[in-house]
């Protein structure tokens, strides 16, 4: 999905450029390296490219890409710091959660962010001011230099602005302005293949404003659709915003118990009835979650709970209370329980699929599962399997069939 | 209408089902799925294993009897048209030969109670048949439990498979047990009849197949299946083998041959003459 633009006002993007997210978590871990060089990817022994340097490492001419060897003899100074995807991945998810705060639509990646600005904000005056909070926001949440911001009417010509920007800086590109503000740019920054620029190049065009003055058949003949795609870069009227990450979103039901227990069918009752109460909110929604948690808060002491990480996303009561009837037998509540709460995170759009009707039991499949799933929780796992064929079964006949846990159907 | 035709009309639907018999301007819905094995389709179950019923493959005899092979070449036949699920209490299950007999093994849901566990099989597959699987196969294992242990979860299983009119089939160990016996609406008895053999190799099974009970309508009858194994050259297959077919009343206990002699009197391969090809 694209956003960009509401209806009567024109699409603004903003695109901030900041350290690698693992530089970031690199200078998170190891404190002492700030202000030096610092070269993250791994030992450099290791046959791996350079993923992200400081500046002082860029300084010395390393390049991300770099085999670290290579990038060892540029600078011997320099700490090899490994790269922690999972850290990696937690700073994105956290700097996405900041950024939704205040933009609408956030598409964050490990060196840029892009933020739908299209319309207005209550909070925020004017655009500038507007921009002014996001980058604050980034800056706050990464704790490092201030991003290079760029704001324009669309995703290639913020991005633009941002790699011209310096850092701490906002460049606006005006509605209007884009292909004055492209023209003198290289037409190494055109996203599209190397061949296309370099048959470009050899037409003796050096900049994308003399791109921008031929004719969008000239270069559809050329080119095919590929030499309308530049032409519309080139006079920045590319129509692509931000690709937003859906919002983290986490629903729950709680059920406050007449007075406290410690009966089990009760518990029951209570977890039921609060699964279906949330199934029936994401039936609604058309929503699924990822996992599930279970609460009993007790009486003068610490709730306990447990938490279910299904393999298919939970998008109905009687799924969700598969998964919480799971979680029963490990819950034991040290003192009698007051209250019972059922909570969703990870909620994303119920896969919805289309079923053929000519093929009885097609239709009953997601039940299917749901029961196999029950079965499995309640007899133990491998008692409800699926065969499939393996990929790659080498020699060994037996080795031919491969066991798989029922998941979800999907389109066959 | 006299009084002994209907009465008589009343012992067949009594003895064989309320389909065993109906008007000729009455057209009835088809409630078989066909497997697609002529021979089976036709001679022996009319229009295929019946929806709604407890089917049973039942052995003959101790030992071996070609049922659990007969099983699984249904449930891969059944694969290619629909879900599947496949209770293996047996343990013997081998989804390669599955694939090899033709099976969509994405369409195949395969539970494993573990030996000795009818009452658990029984109630898995009820929960599949009440989830909406259209077919399902149980293959019993031969140490049998005491009846008291299953017989409830067999008769949930029954009424399960009768609203959501599901093609259930069941292999079971010889002797077939009475609760069995009693909620099967088509038993089928499978005795071996020997290997088939090409050039010197195994190729596949012969079994004899005769209805010992049957509610659904289907005539007593027997039929020669060859269960003929994959091999690197050729897909596994069930086919009929050409054989000539007694029809016989049921009286009793055992059947009664058109000469009045009873099955223990007439031998069972002289009945069936298989002409084996090859």
């Amino acid at each position: 999905m694209t956003v960009g633009g509401t209806r009567g006002s024109p699409p603004r993007v903003l695109c901030a450029r900041y350290l690698h997210l693992g530089l970031v978590d690199a200078l998170r871990r190891y404190p002492e390296l700030q202000g030096e060089a610092v070269i993250v990817g791994g030992a450099p022994e290791l046959r791996l490219p350079v993923i992200a340097a400081s500046r002082a490492a860029l300084a010395a001419g390393v390049r991300p890409g770099q085999p670290l060897r290579q990038a060892q003899q540029l600078c011997p100074r320099a700490a090899f710091v490994p790269l922690d995807p999972e850290a990696v991945g937690a700073l994105r998810v956290s700097l996405c959660g900041s950024l939704q705060t205040v933009s609408p639509a956030v598409e964050v990646g490990d060196q840029e962010a892009l933020c739908d600005l299209s319309g207005r904000h209550a909070a925020f005056a004017d655009e500038l001011s507007w921009a002014s909070a996001t980058a604050r926001v980034l800056h706050a949440a990464l704790g490092v230099d201030s991003p290079a911001v760029g704001v324009a009417g669309s995703r290639f010509v913020a991005r633009m602005a941002a790699q011209v920007s310096d850092a701490g800086r906002i460049r606006r590109v005006r509605p209007g302005e884009e292909a004055a503000f492209l023209a003198p740019l290289p037409l190494e920054v055109l996203p599209v293949r190397p061949a296309i620029t370099a048959r470009l190049a050899a037409f003796g065009l050096d900049c994308l404003g003399a791109v921008a003055a031929l004719s969008p058949g000239d270069l559809q003949r050329q080119f095919g659709p590929d030499g309308l795609q530049v032409h519309r870069l080139a006079r920045g009227q590319d129509d692509h915003g931000a690709e937003p990450v859906p919002a983290q979103q986490a629903w729950c039901e709680r059920l406050v118990l007449d007075g406290a227990t410690g009966d089990l069918e009760t518990l029951l009752r209570a977890a039921r009835r609060c699964a279906e109460a949330l199934g029936d909110r994401l039936a609604q929604s058309g929503l699924a979650a990822g996992q599930a948690n279970l609460v009993f808060e007790v009486e003068e002491g610490e709730a306990v709970s447990a938490t279910a990480r299904t393999s298919s996303p939970l998008g109905s009561g009687a799924g969700l209370w598969t998964a919480l009837f799971g979680l029963l037998s490990e819950l034991v509540p040290p003192a009698p329980v007051t209250g019972v709460r059922v909570g969703v995170t990870g909620l994303g759009p119920a896969g919805g699929r289309q079923s053929d009707l000519f093929r009885p039991g097609d239709a009953a499949r997601e039940h299917v599962e749901i029961a196999a799933q029950r079965l499995r929780v309640r007899f133990g796992d491998g008692t409800v399997r699926r065969p499939a064929l393996a990929v790659d079964p080498g020699d060994v006949p037996e080795r031919r069939i491969a066991w798989r846990e029922p998941a979800p159907a999907l389109a066959r | 209408m006299t009084d002994s035709l209907s009465a008589a009309l009343a012992t067949l639907r009594h003895r064989f089902g309320p389909q065993a018999l109906h008007r000729g301007d009455q057209v009835e819905r088809s409630t078989a799925w066909p497997t697609g094995v002529p021979v089976i389709d036709t001679t022996l179950t009319p229009g295929g294993l019946p929806r709604g019923r407890v089917s049973v493959l039942a052995a003959s005899a101790r030992g071996p009897s070609g049922r659990l092979t007969l099983l699984q070449s249904l449930t891969a036949l059944a694969s290619r048209s629909c879900d599947i699920g496949y209770v293996d209490l047996h343990g013997t299950l081998d989804p390669g030969f599955l694939a090899d007999l033709g099976a969509d093994l994405d369409a195949c849901l395969v539970i494993s109670p573990g030996r000795r566990h009818w009452e658990r099989a029984l109630v898995m597959a009820r929960a599949l048949v009440v989830a909406g699987t259209p077919w399902i196969g149980i293959a019993l294992d031969d140490d049998q439990p005491a009846t008291r242990l299953w017989d409830h979860a067999l008769v949930a299983l029954t009424e399960a498979v009768g609203k959501r009119s599901t093609v259930c089939v069941i292999a079971a160990p010889a002797p077939l047990a009475a609760p069995l016996a009693y909620a099967s609406s088509l038993t089928l008895t499978c005795a071996p009849a020997g290997w088939q053999m090409a050039h010197g190799d195994v190729a596949g099974l012969r079994v004899r197949v005769s209805i010992r009970k049957s509610r659904v309508g289907a005539m007593p009858s027997e039929a020669s299946l060859l269960l003929r194994y994959p091999r690197p050259y050729a897909v596994a297959e069930v086919m009929g083998l050409p054989t000539v077919v007694t029809p016989r009343l049921q009286t009793g206990d055992g059947f009664l041959a058109g000469d009045g002699r009873t099955d223990s009197a007439k031998s069972a391969p002289a009945a069936v003459m298989a002409a084996v090809p090859g």
